[in-house]
């Protein structure tokens, strides 16, 4: 067994090890989603790609309008050449952070200060709020390495000195482990923590059922809010996609605001779920990048697409799927999926977890060192890939 | 789902003829809730006429035998691989302390060890149901998100 790095979630975990036996791979602490991710990144035959990336560079430096989409499932260091290249080839770098509210909203979050590292939430995280977000189903490792069960400095017995609240729009797993149970109605959060906020405030009082809560339990979730030195909401896709992102987010902003205001110390953290979401928002955090690359792929303004590193096509709304499968596609990353099949060239590499090169940035914007293993092969990454492409682009151009 | 023992004793001869260990059938009845005996130690519930009851006793009894000797019966179609019960078991933490921290566990010491993306039971003995301590410990299934773990 040697020691690796997960990225088959957002927490990339760096406390488990894998070891790999003719065709069987074994891991240790990999929750089931990193096994799965590891198994099937293990079954990827990469082989030579000379002759494609010839093909791919004729077919980059052919474009009239050129994208290069994806990026959330690669390095920080992939991210950074990706945008050279773009520069290179004058085309427009967007990723699969623009869908839905994402960027925006780890932007918000970033401009006002509101997010801390994991590390911190493990050592004083007191009141642990999962606003629309189940790790249960989807960060399975979140509530026991950083949020809930672990033991940290100012959190001696671990969940026994912590309160944990969830707010969903039904009953969840993670809602097993949690002090307080709110299961709200569809589109109130922004109404419900409107409510809250006033309540810290001063300028209401509850009486009665409150948006389908009973009122003595909203009561005493706010209570705990008070009582609370260190409280941290992790929100999910319940907020973000819930048609009202805006004012949810705005609502989340003013809570921790007004923890913070009554000498508390309050944080929001996202919870994504694709490994380098925050490592692609903090790279285009600054300078002018293509925010409405979903809209203009519909309008049918891109003739090629370079998607990096991601099976974009399984993932995106039908109707920007549909345009951009009819753009020229070319592909660079692990085989198998729908963009691969449908793209003209594909160049095949492995994935990050094999060959554990590079960072990725966690949800707290903390960069996370892959580590190198057995099977790593270092000629077939996504960067290496991308440096052939640029200098092959430079020297046809020339 | 838990035993209860009236649910069995209603089951048994209710004869109280002292032919058994725990010789009254209510106290038959309740270390068959907690697995500490099977029915057909109860002789007169092998003669005719109690088949029925017999077959029904067996078969409410049936999941105890793989729930072993701490009771606890984990169903690895239900794990996610969370880590959950690592984190929280007061053995693994003893055994190897970074668990408490939330890391994984990695040595051969604990009781639960999350193993290709499944936790896996890898020393028994070393829980605190484990008899003759026998103590009341339900942590791992307190905190068992998808309740993979169940303790009979």
């Amino acid at each position: 067994m040697e020691d690796i790095v997960c990225n088959g979630c957002s927490l990339l975990c760096d406390d488990v090890a894998a070891g790999v036996s003719g065709k069987t791979v074994n891991s240790l602490g990999l929750c089931k989603l990193g096994h799965m991710h590891l198994e099937t990144a293990l079954t990827h035959s990469v082989g030579s790609n000379e002759k494609n990336l010839e093909k791919v560079a004729d077919i980059l430096i052919g474009a009239e309008n050129l994208l290069l989409y994806g990026w959330t499932h690669t390095s920080n260091e992939a991210v950074r050449e990706g945008l050279g290249l773009a520069a290179t080839l004058k085309g427009k770098f967007a990723s699969s952070t623009d869908m839905g509210a994402m960027k925006a909203m780890a932007h918000s979050i970033h401009s006002k200060g509101l997010e801390i590292d994991l590390e911190y939430v493990r050592n004083n995280g007191e009141f642990i709020i999962y606003w629309g977000a189940d790790p249960s189903e989807s960060l399975h490792r979140h509530p026991s390495r950083f949020a809930v069960l672990p033991r940290g400095k100012k959190i001696p017995e671990g969940i026994e000195s912590r309160t944990i609240g969830v707010v969903d729009v039904r009953q969840t797993e993670t809602m097993k482990m949690a002090n307080h149970r709110l299961i709200i109605h569809p589109g109130s959060d922004a109404e419900l923590l409107n409510i809250i906020n006033s309540e810290l405030e001063g300028k209401s009082s509850i009486k009665g059922t409150v948006l389908g809560i009973p009122g003595s339990e909203l009561v005493g979730f706010i209570s705990g809010l008070q009582k609370s030195d260190c409280t941290v909401i992790f929100y999910g896709s319940g907020v973000v996609n819930s048609g009202n992102h805006d004012a949810n987010l705005t609502g989340i902003a003013k809570l921790v605001e007004a923890l913070r205001s009554n000498g508390k110390e309050a944080y929001a953290l996202p919870m994504f779920d694709k490994p380098n979401t925050m490592g692609v928002i903090k790279a285009t955090l600054t300078g002018k990048y293509e925010t409405n690359s979903l809209q203009r792929l519909v309008a049918g303004e891109f003739d090629t697409v370079l998607i990096v590193g991601e099976d974009v096509l399984a993932n995106l709304p039908g109707p920007v799927a549909k345009a951009l499968s009819n753009t020229k596609i070319v592909y660079v990353g692990p085989p198998g999926g729908l963009t691969d099949n449908r793209a003209l060239v594909s160049i095949h590499t492995m994935d990050t977890i094999i060959t554990g090169l590079g960072t990725m940035t966690r949800v707290d914007m903390n960069d996370i060192q892959f580590k190198k293993w057995k099977p790593s092969k270092e000629d077939v990454t996504i960067i290496s890939t991308l440096i052939k492409l640029k200098e092959l682009v430079n020297k046809k151009k020339s | 789902m838990k035993l209860n023992p009236m649910d069995l004793y209603n089951l048994l001869p209710k004869t109280n003829c002292r032919l058994c260990e725990p010789k009254t059938c209510m106290a038959f009845a309740t270390k068959l809730a907690l697995g500490d005996i099977s029915p057909d130690k109860c002789p007169p519930l092998l003669e005719p006429g109690f088949e029925k009851n017999l077959e029904k006793l067996t078969e409410l009894v049936a999941p105890m035998l793989s729930a072993e000797s701490t009771g606890i019966k984990l169903d690895e179609s239900k794990c996610t691989g969370c880590n959950n019960c690592v984190v929280v078991c007061p053995v693994d933490v003893a055994a190897e302390p970074p668990t408490s921290e939330g890391k994984a566990a990695m040595s051969k010491d604990t009781v639960f060890r999350v193993e290709n993306g499944i936790s896996k039971i890898i020393n028994l003995e070393k829980c605190r149901r484990f008899p003759p301590d026998k103590l009341n410990c339900r942590v791992c299934e307190q905190y068992c998100c998808t309740d993979a773990i169940e303790i009979w």
